[in-house]
């Protein structure tokens, strides 16, 4: 056994800026070696399923939108997925167009958030500055679509609330073709740059057994090689009639992570460009609609993975009971595998790598003898993070961060 | 395997024990006693590649709080749900977290929300309620959010 007096609890979190949700973890560690992780989620509970059932089915997505600060898209069209499920009705075509490309739109920003944030915590400030620029026109084209960068107002049950104006489209196809070279470039310097590799692979590794044990969902799954992607296992909107690929790595590192999220870009720019060129005409929504007795599941493939709501009716016209399973509720308890065992300079970014709604703050608690022992909080983490990847680069004789000119 | 096909298994494995119901080939709900909940959720991981414990739902009905195991299958559409009514005043159920990691957190949350106590859960601290509510349920629908902001000491709306 180690000595207990060397032990000291890091917190991370609950509060940052920069960060969509507040969420403390608890961090207890031996010398450089995380021995326990606890988090905390109680900060922002806001009752939003007892908001939900004093709503009805049709303010309830103008609700939903607002749970995430990211996955506007994500909660609305799930709550819809999980009433059609009630109901049985399919949407019209033109609606399933729509809500495929604000969804895709909310993933490109999402995963290009993600590897800034990533870049940041690693010390590749120069990646964190490139993909937020290149985050800015993909929020635009949103905008330009739907009349707000990340509240679209759109979906509803039985189709989207209004249509999305066709003239737009070729600029939109604009944006993406420059995304496209960009993200392709970026992508590129990411995977051959041999200080990156040498940094994150073999770090915070969720096993394939694991993820299926803490029931994992989205890239988190997919780099631990469970090829589960509800656009493919469930078709919904138009995925099933659009050519794309479930991006999928089987190491299950922070690098395998990175890798499927920046290939994924690649993917959804195809979707796209597919769903642009094929839009068809038609109704957008299947008018007002009666919600019987019933029970229905709806699922989505958000930015981060299954998104999961289950809708209980009573023949009212609002429900009796809306279940929400956001997928950072699976992935977060995942780094109870991913984080034990691994120093310290390697958990914000093993944290990292699962795109939590999580956040950190200036705060420090030190539990054994306190006064003599060490202070530490979320900045002297970033800091070992990135001071691990600059020995790396030393080590190898090459600058700390990417060339992308 | 879609729902229609799993059904017969279901009835083969468990006999009178469960209630099926296949609601379309993707959605299948299973009504069991809160007693064989564990043995149920052990078949279907066990049976079914790549099954796992998507989440699970509480529900405050007349007759006792419903507890519901929603298991997603990756690579397929299907979604299984084993449905328990558990018992007023006392709700309790056999855990699951001693089985997946998956179930640990959700019945920490329905815990916290519904009062159901989970037999055996290893962990089963408080994981997302407000500190300052102690007796309080909020997702039982005898929960008074007035009362609650008055013991508090918040101020009313107006």
């Amino acid at each position: 056994m180690s000595d207990p007096t060397s032990s000291h609890v890091i917190q991370i979190g609950p509060f940052h800026p920069l960060l969509e949700e507040p969420v403390g973890f608890s961090l207890t560690v031996e010398g450089e070696r995380v021995v326990a992780i606890e988090a905390r989620m109680d900060y922002i509970h806001k009752g939003l399923e007892r908001l939900a059932q004093e709503r009805t089915y049709d303010m309830v997505p103008i609700l939903l939108e607002r749970i995430c600060g990211i996955c506007s898209v994500t909660h609305s069209v799930c709550f819809c997925h999980a009433v059609e499920d009630l109901l049985g009705v399919e949407i019209p075509p033109r609606a399933a167009y729509i809500r495929t490309i604000i969804g895709e739109l909310e993933r490109l920003h999402s995963h290009l958030l993600w590897v800034g944030l990533a870049g940041h915590f690693i010390g590749y400030n120069t990646v964190f500055m490139w993909a937020w620029k290149y985050r800015e026109p993909v929020c635009d084209a949103f905008e330009m679509l739907t009349g707000h960068r990340q509240n679209s107002a759109l979906p509803m049950v039985g189709g989207v609330r209004r249509d999305i104006p066709d003239e737009y489209f070729p600029q939109v196809r604009r944006t993406l073709d420059e995304l496209a070279g960009q993200t392709a470039r970026l992508t590129a310097a990411v995977l051959d740059d041999p200080v990156l590799a040498a940094r994150l692979k073999g770090v915070g590794v969720l096993t394939a057994g694991a993820a299926l044990d803490f029931g994992v969902v989205g890239p988190t799954a997919r780099a631990s090689g469970l090829a589960t992607d509800v656009r493919r296992d469930e078709p919904y909107a138009a995925y099933a009639e659009l050519d794309w690929d479930v991006v999928t790595q089987s190491d299950g590192d922070v690098f395998a992570k990175a890798v499927v999220r920046l290939l994924e870009i690649a993917q959804s720019i195809r979707i796209l460009r597919q769903c642009l060129d094929r839009m068809p005409a038609g109704p957008i929504n299947l008018g007002t609609l009666h919600v019987p007795r019933g029970e229905g599941i709806g699922r989505y493939e958000a930015p981060r993975g299954e998104d999961v709501h289950y809708v209980r009716s009573n023949g009212t016209n609002m429900p009796e009971r809306l279940k929400v399973r956001a997928p950072s509720f699976v992935n977060i308890p995942s780094f109870k595998a991913s984080c034990l065992g691994a120093p310290m300079a390697d958990v914000m970014i093993t944290l990292a790598a699962c795109d939590p709604c999580y956040s950190c703050t200036e705060r420090s608690l030190v539990l054994a003898r306190p006064g003599d022992a060490p202070r530490l909080a979320s900045p002297g983490l970033i800091e070992a993070s990135r001071q691990k990847t600059f020995a790396i680069a030393r080590s190898m004789g090459r600058a700390p961060d990417l060339d992308l000119e | 395997m879609d729902a229609a096909m799993l059904q017969p298994r279901l009835r083969d494995a468990f006999g009178t024990r469960v209630d099926v119901a296949v609601r379309s080939p993707k959605r299948l709900y299973v009504r069991v006693d809160a007693a064989d909940l564990p043995e149920v959720a052990r078949w279907l991981r066990d049976t079914l590649p790549g099954c796992r414990l998507a989440t699970s739902t509480g529900i405050d009905l007349r007759d006792g709080v419903g507890l519901f195991h929603h298991f997603a299958v990756n690579g397929s559409p299907l979604v299984i749900t084993l449905k328990a009514l558990l018992a007023k005043p006392e709700p309790h159920a056999p855990t699951l977290a001693t089985q997946t990691a998956a179930a640990d957190w959700i019945e920490r949350e329905i815990h916290d929300l519904l009062g159901v106590r989970f037999d055996g859960h290893p962990d089963a601290r408080r994981l997302l309620k407000a500190e300052a509510m102690t007796g309080e349920l909020p997702l039982r629908r005898d929960f008074d959010p007035g009362a609650f902001k008055e013991r508090s000491g918040e101020r009313p709306d107006f």
